[in-house]
């Protein structure tokens, strides 16, 4: 697995490549917190590399958008393709996650959320 | 059943007279264009324009009958659905042989056999998909369109000996120009009927050029609007050297059917999981019949419409009370001679725009229902050497010359001769492929790309959905991961997949104990903070992943079974 992290407008943004397992997990898990935990007040997450998912890989997700929320940092997902998206679906994780299509969406509802409620 | 939300009307449902009567018309449109097929089996048998008249008039009777057979909702014939039934391309390369070795007696009389020969595989053809996966019937489908196809160009060019005028050309472009442009930036009802608004333009452009013969011209005001359809032109004869061809279609049909009843099935419910092979098998055996009937009445072989289980789809209205609606319609039309009368002298470059338009629907149709199915080396040369052995037949007519007689009506048509060497090649390439394979895994030494390498291998040379594929390969993936991690398992792991056709099944058995799969996703916190949370998400995301999970313990042995429904 590699990652890739770049700026989207005025957000980070991560692209995960390759398999997110249980031998990878730990390692997308440290660095989303670590991204999180930096003083931002969202993370662009692109999964659209992603081949394969495992509950350790949703495991890594859940911690690190928990640490975005307890740090006030909003985690988003996009690029979610074919077998990741379905593995969200049967998991019920679409309803956990901010999931959008692309980062241009992310950008726009992170956007929304924080104007919705701006950090203290 | 449970009824999407987009659905207006349901099959069980009523809607009100005004609603049914504009959708029956609709149909109605959209089947009325296939009556292409039989006027051109018609015209090559060099009959009258009375004859072709009385014969497109009982055409209609047979559609309407026919339509009545699909829709019953009850009894052991008929699927239920609002599934009209129509004219086909899948009858027009045996029907072409019969034509030209017996007239139209010989098509009628074949007509009716192939009509039997597929309502009796309608039961045995959940058996035949072994010997029929999807793919050959992919090639089937694109052999019929490349006939309807070349049977198009060839109308529109006037074969070897009458090149097209000027006017022809003109009339042939403005149709498939009209039909095309209406289908592409088209809405609503013009879109739906572009191919019948094409065709209407085109006969306006023909009688502006003069292209209808004044004889042609007085038999249509000769026609009564109102007659009784009259049998006095089809008599029925049979040559069981055309027995395989005919054959071969009444498969090809039987299997549309089954795809065509299908796209009913999924469009009435939104719970949709897998297809009702009793409503299909008496959907074929109703299909079957009406192949019988259209042959002792004087038409070519019929079979569900495709493009009408579109429509209904589109519009939303599914209503049974439709089709019985579209019957009713189609009897009335078997009585106005008239509007029979303008059909029969249809031009020469309206039917081949027709053909033409028609034709690119089925092509690419076939090629998307091949191209489902990962291909091994084995799929791919059955399909390229089926589909070069039907285009040989197309570009070198002459091959069957030196042939011996009962080789002819084999030989003699692309689909039949195509599909004919797909399936001997599809059974000689079985040889040697196992259906259980296995493989075996260290715990310590866990590698997950060959194990999915593994999975992808043998389900191309199994011809299997990618998508199964894919859940098979997560499914494999996760419990290997989840048994070694959360340390289930030591020693050796065994992995175990099986294909058939019907099923794809995995089992990996280990020493170890058995992994919780519970019904119910752990919360997020749970997920978390804990590692039984991780582990029983593991276990939740494998039972949703496969239709079916069993768990068998064999001593210190537990060998968990995925099996996907293919």
């Amino acid at each position: 697995m590699d990652m890739v992290a770049t700026q989207w407008h005025e957000f980070p943004a991560i692209e995960v490549r390759g398999r997110i397992d249980s031998s990878t997990a730990s390692d997308l898990q440290e660095r989303l917190c670590a991204l999180v935990r930096g003083g931002q007040a969202g993370l662009i997450v692109d999964l659209s590399q992603v081949a394969y998912l495992s509950s350790a890989g949703f495991r890594a997700l859940l911690v690190a958008a928990k640490a975005g929320e307890d740090g006030g940092c909003h985690l988003a997902l996009c690029g979610l393709n074919g077998e990741v998206r379905r593995l969200f679906t049967i998991g019920g994780f679409d309803e956990v996650f901010l999931i959008q299509s692309s980062r241009e969406d992310c950008a726009l509802q992170l956007r929304a959320r924080l104007a919705a409620a701006p950090p203290q | 059943m449970k009824k999407p939300e987009n659905l207006l009307y349901g099959v069980n449902e009523i809607p009100p007279h005004s609603v049914t009567l504009l959708n029956a018309a609709q149909h109605v449109g959209v089947i009325a264009i296939n009556l292409v097929y039989p006027l051109l089996i018609f015209r090559l048998a060099g009959v009258s324009t009375d004859a072709v008249i009385a014969l497109l008039a009982l055409g209609m009777a047979i559609l309407g009958l026919a339509t009545f057979l699909q829709s019953a909702p009850r009894g052991p014939v008929g699927s239920g659905y609002l599934c009209p039934s129509t004219f086909t391309a899948t009858y027009m390369a045996p029907s072409l042989l019969a034509v030209k070795m017996g007239g139209l007696p010989l098509v009628f009389g074949m007509t009716m056999f192939a009509g039997l020969i597929e309502s009796l595989l309608a039961r045995a053809l959940h058996r035949l998909r072994a010997f029929v996966p999807v793919e050959l019937s992919g090639l089937v489908i694109l052999l019929i369109g490349m006939t309807a196809a070349l049977v198009g160009v060839r109308t529109l060019l006037g074969g070897s000996t009458q090149a097209p005028s000027g006017a022809e050309w003109t009339v042939a472009v403005l149709t498939l120009g009209v039909t095309i442009f209406l289908n592409i930036w088209g809405r609503g009802f013009a879109r739906m009927l572009c191919a019948l608004i094409g065709m209407a333009v085109g006969y306006i452009a023909s009688a502006g050029f003069g292209l209808f013969p004044p004889a042609d011209l007085d038999r249509l005001a000769e026609a009564p609007w109102i007659a009784l359809p009259t049998l006095m032109h089809v008599s029925w004869s049979f040559d069981a050297s055309l027995a395989t061809a005919f054959a071969v279609a009444a498969l090809a049909a039987a299997m549309k059917a089954v795809g065509t009843l299908t796209i009913c099935q999924r469009t009435n419910d939104a719970a949709w999981v897998r297809p009702d092979s009793a409503s299909n098998s008496k959907g074929v055996i109703a299909d079957g019949l009406g192949s019988i009937l259209s042959g002792l009445l004087g038409g070519v072989g019929i079979n569900t419409g495709t493009p009408s289980v579109g429509l209904a789809a589109a519009t939303g209205v599914a209503s049974r009370r439709v089709g019985y609606a579209v019957g009713a319609v189609f009897l009335a039309l078997a009585l106005t001679p008239k509007v029979a009368a303008v059909l029969a002298l249809m031009p020469r470059p309206v039917m081949g725009a027709a053909l033409v338009f028609a034709a690119c629907f089925i092509l690419i149709n076939g090629l998307q229902v091949i191209t489902s199915r990962l291909l091994d080396s084995r799929r791919t040369l059955t399909i390229g050497l089926g589909l070069i052995a039907g285009v040989t037949v197309e570009v070198i007519p002459t091959i069957a010359a030196g042939s011996p007689a009962w080789f002819k009506p084999l030989i003699g048509s692309s689909l039949v001769f195509g599909t004919l060497a797909a399936l001997a090649l599809n059974l000689l390439f079985r040889i040697g492929v196992r259906q259980t394979v296995e493989m075996s895994l260290r715990a310590d030494a866990h590698d997950a790309p060959k194990v999915e390498e593994f999975l992808r291998r043998n389900g191309a040379r199994w011809g299997a959905r990618p998508d199964i594929v894919n859940r098979a390969v997560f499914g494999a993936g996760q419990l290997i991961e989840a048994v070694i991690e959360h340390g289930h398992a030591t020693g050796d792991l065994e992995l175990q997949a099986r294909f058939d056709e019907f099923d794809f099944d995995l089992r990996l058995s280990y020493q170890g104990s058995a992994l919780e799969m519970p019904e119910r996703r752990p919360s997020t916190q749970e997920i978390r903070d804990t590692d039984a949370g991780s582990m029983r998400l593991a276990g939740f995301l494998l039972r949703r992943n496969a239709d079916r999970v069993r768990v068998e313990h064999q001593g210190p042995r537990v060998s968990i079974w995925f099996h996907f429904d293919h």
